[in-house]
């Protein structure tokens, strides 16, 4: 009897792993510390170079996890401790309390309607608020209301409850507490994705200064039509719709001081979608990408650049700009750049500024490179057993990785090693059944 | 509080307001100026622009002056600042370096050990001072009034070398103004540099460079601006009408204050005694609005 | 005084304090240049263009341009460079090398030179005038007597050695 794969992380690479695994017939038990799966994928509004919409394409997976009789998800969840060796891993999982019952919730949101509790929504990157009760985003899965207690009035003062007297199901439970379950497993698949690199120390261009300075990952939810603006560009300092539009490449990479050396290895590829994006949103907008080096090394990827430039008229001006200032008078943002093709410093006005920021390691990697008996590189990322000959496998044996925990990469790619974990994972598996 | 009181070239010889205005007002804060002997100019920008180790040495003999007064040193010059604590890093870093110029100090009977703590005017007033205590001691707050703060380049920069205030959007000379009752308002252009260093080899170009800048701050509609540089003060004030001229812009004319002149006067120092008769640009009309008040 | 020896030139320790400045890590962002105030003024000066000169070891053709004069020690371009190169020291270095070699430098520097090496510092307490047109002293303000080098001959020595060829 084989025993079950451990997959930790819930994202894009943690879905494919799992659902390979499950497909060939073996046990899958998917780890993800937040309330829904899905990752940072989920929160995209398009995928590059195809323009697919992201979740329309990630949605179907997440929803055969959670149906396939192979595949357990555990949300609320992280690794807390592995004992053990290839074959077999008894791992501990401690599990944070939802506060809601999973079997009885339907979903309908009138809980999240009738808090009356307001937080910074950290799904749609702190554009608009959510309630302490809330459905992670409307694809969620599970599609189950989720309390956040450092929040929640009850939790924090012994009032309100609000949520159970109007919950049709009678699914909230504040009885819940978080416990700690062990898992037997034949091996492990670390799939904890990434984190955006915090541009605020790049003090020169004004992030969380300048409330028209936004990060990439703040834009997608801008520009799509479940975020906050339903699409609209509506910037966030007065709500005017940015029609000139400035992208700054490798915001945090490429960098002896602040930020990482490393490239994003993404970021010249999804700026060019988001240009798009605009474009067709607009085709009157302006939108320039200042870039250092585009970095179009994928299938279709050249082109698709190609294409933003000549059809649909994006702007790409090679150099770094050194300063973003804001004009108190206009309250329009300026960029100062050096146009290096030309050899002249020039500014240039627009209404929004996007920083296309680096991908960084999760801090969650620590406890878990620990638990594991793992080392991470200095960056934090999970390192291979060898770069070139044995690229997904860790340095233990039995415990594997794919996808951003290991440094930045695209979806393509973290699909790739995804389905190349799962083999390995399955070839353990018969290995010790 | 006691401080090592380096002038510097600028101030000792020509800038007598700023040095006058100090001196009035650190009594009046409970900070106490020990005079210098045996200083000398601390060899920014021409020395360091010809000779690194003569400059490094101009440097490290007025650091060694104050090391054998056992006190911290507060250069007033935002030039004279950075050549201090660029030369402490060097020197710390170089030993090579410093045994070049240990030598040369020993000519002098000089012996500098790198202990020095070399502190701003700024941070004097903004950190050891503190805020509070200029609040509370100012007895004639300067209200209705804007003034613009301009720190000065060298007093924000190089964040790896010194930390005197953030360099990209420093607050310290801000907080200041208001601590004196005057408002003030954070502009973009802040944080220019007022172009003097160029006036050596294109003093047009100088005029350029600090006339933009002055420019947008009367368009903001600032009553005055105010530093703690002599360089720039320079720029700003006693080269005012060259900058109205090349700019062709008569409405340039406005008042530019050293910082503790205008602190000078919210505590009700006598103007003469800020040395305000030497600032060339038009101050009086703010002056009497401050003193009728 | 200022002897600039023009036969003797150790300037070996200039070179190789440029060589440590990693010129030829510069990925030619702009960064520097789009910052720099003297940019906008001066047709000619571009830190970037310059530190590319460097990194292409054409030092002898900047050595011999205003440009390396013309930098208004701003201190943007070393405060934000990615790659932690920094224009304005591989400015400086190149004046000392200008100097060295007995090149063009501005002529105003003599002056300076001169007046530290007379008295300790570039002038002597001045007569300033006031904006009524009086001339008031530091003594009329009651200012101390100015500061000076109190072992002159050891210090004019000190300075003269210094500024000679070959003891950078």
């Amino acid at each position: 009897m084989d025993k079950p794969v451990l997959v930790i992380g819930g994202g894009v690479a943690g879905i494919q792993a799992s659902l390979d695994l499950a497909d060939r017939g073996l046990k899958v038990h998917l780890i993800e510390k937040s309330p829904s799966i899905g990752g940072v994928m989920a929160q995209l509004d398009k995928t590059f170079p195809t323009m697919d919409c992201s979740i329309c394409i990630l949605a179907p997976k997440m929803i055969e996890c959670s149906r396939h009789p192979n595949i357990t998800i555990h949300t609320l969840s992280t690794v807390k401790n592995v004992e053990g060796n290839e074959g077999n891993f008894t791992v501990t999982v401690n599990k944070q309390p939802r506060s809601v019952d999973e079997s009885k919730c339907t979903g309908c949101g009138i809980c999240s309607e009738k808090c009356p509790t307001k937080v910074k929504d950290e799904w749609q990157e702190g554009l608009t608020e959510r309630k302490a009760i809330s459905i992670m985003f409307p694809q969620a899965v599970p599609l189950t209301a989720y309390i956040d207690r450092e929040n929640c009035l009850y939790f924090q003062k012994g009032v309100c409850q609000v949520c159970s007297k109007v919950c049709p199901a009678g699914a909230i439970d504040y009885t819940q507490t978080e416990k700690d379950i062990d898992i037997d497993v034949s091996s492990i698949i670390v799939a904890t994705g990434f984190q955006e690199y915090d541009p605020i120390e790049l003090k020169e261009y004004g992030y969380k200064r300048y409330p028209d300075v936004i990060t990439a990952m703040e834009f997608e939810r801008l520009v799509c039509a479940s975020g906050p603006t339903h699409g609209h560009l509506n910037r966030p300092s007065d709500g005017k719709i940015a029609k000139r539009i400035a992208f700054i490449q490798c915001v945090g990479s490429r960098s002896q001081q602040k930020g990482y050396p490393y490239c994003s290895s993404v970021c010249c590829m999804y700026a060019t979608k988001e240009a798009v994006l605009i474009k067709e949103h607009d085709p009157d907008s302006e939108v320039t990408i200042f870039y250092l080096d585009l970095k179009v090394f994928g299938q279709g990827f050249q082109e698709f650049v190609n294409r933003a430039d000549s059809h649909y008229g994006v702007e790409y001006v090679r150099g770094r700009p050194g300063e973003i200032r804001f004009d108190p008078i206009t309250k329009n943002l300026k960029v100062w750049y050096e146009d290096t093709a030309k050899g002249a410093a020039a500014e240039k006005e627009v209404d929004l500024v996007i920083l296309c920021s680096n991908m960084e390691a999760r801090p969650e990697n620590k406890p878990l490179a620990e638990a594991l008996g793992l080392e991470l590189d200095e960056w934090g990322f999970f390192q291979p057993k060898d770069s070139i000959t044995n690229p997904i496998e860790t340095q233990k044996d039995g415990i594997f990785m794919c996808g951003c925990c290991h440094g930045p990469r695209d979806i393509p790619e973290s699909v790739a090693e995804a389905s190349g974990t799962a083999a390995c994972a399955a070839e353990v598996a018969r290995r010790y059944a | 509080m006691k401080y090592a009181l380096y002038l510097g070239c600028t101030v000792q010889s020509e800038q007598f307001g700023f040095e006058a205005s100090v001196r009035e007002i650190m009594p009046k804060l409970g900070v106490e100026l020990v005079d210098m002997n045996n200083t000398s100019c601390c060899g920014f920008p021409a020395l360091s622009s010809v000779s690194k180790t003569a400059w490094l040495y101009l440097t490290a003999r007025n650091l060694a002056v104050a090391e054998e007064m056992g006190m911290p040193v507060l250069p007033l010059c935002n030039g004279c600042h950075l050549s201090f604590i660029e030369a402490k890093h060097y020197l710390a870093e170089d030993s090579d370096l410093k045994a070049k110029v240990d030598n040369r100090l020993a000519k002098e009977n000089l012996s500098y050990s790198g202990d020095v703590e070399i502190v701003h005017l700024l941070e004097v007033l903004h950190d050891k001072i503190g805020l509070k205590k200029i609040h509370e001691s100012v007895t004639k707050p300067l209200e209705g009034i804007k003034i613009a703060a301009h720190p000065g380049c060298h007093a924000i920069r190089p964040s790896d070398l010194q930390y005197v205030d953030d360099s990209e959007n420093p607050v310290k000379l801000d907080d200041l103004i208001r601590a004196t009752g005057a408002e003030t308002f954070d502009y973009p252009e802040k944080i220019d540099c007022c172009g003097s260093q160029l006036a050596v080899t294109s003093g047009r170009s100088t005029l350029k460079i600090a006339g933009e800048k002055l420019q947008k701050v009367v368009s903001y509609g600032f009553d005055g601006l105010t530093t703690t540089c002599p360089f720039c003060f320079k720029m700003y004030d006693g080269r005012q009408r060259a900058i109205m001229g090349t700019m062709k812009d008569r409405t340039l004319n406005i008042p530019v204050f050293y910082y503790t002149q205008l602190l000078g006067l919210a505590l009700e120092s006598d103007p003469d005694k800020l040395g305000l008769m030497l600032n060339q640009s038009p101050v009086d009309a703010l002056v009497e609005r401050i003193m009728e008040k | 005084m200022t002897s600039r020896d023009k036969s003797d030139f150790n300037t070996k320790e200039l070179e190789e304090a440029i060589r440590k400045m990693h010129s030829e890590v510069c990925d030619q962002c702009g960064k520097c240049t789009s910052a720099c105030p003297v940019t906008k003024e001066i047709e000619g000066f571009n830190p970037r263009q310059l530190v590319t000169k460097v990194a292409l070891g054409q030092i002898d053709e900047l050595l011999a341009e205003e440009a390396i004069w013309t930098c208004t020690t701003c201190l943007k371009c070393r405060e934000r460079c990615p790659e932690e190169i920094s224009p304005y020291d591989i400015i400086l270095v190149l004046r000392n090398l200008a100097y060295r070699r007995g090149l063009n430098y501005p002529v105003g520097y003599d002056d300076f030179i001169k007046g530290i090496n007379e008295r300790g510092y570039i002038s002597s307490p001045q007569q300033m005038r006031t904006r009524d047109g009086e001339r008031v002293s530091r003594v009329n303000l009651g200012l101390p007597e100015p500061q000076v080098p109190m072992r002159m001959n050891a210090f004019k020595g000190n300075l003269e050695e210094l500024l000679k060829a070959g003891n950078d």
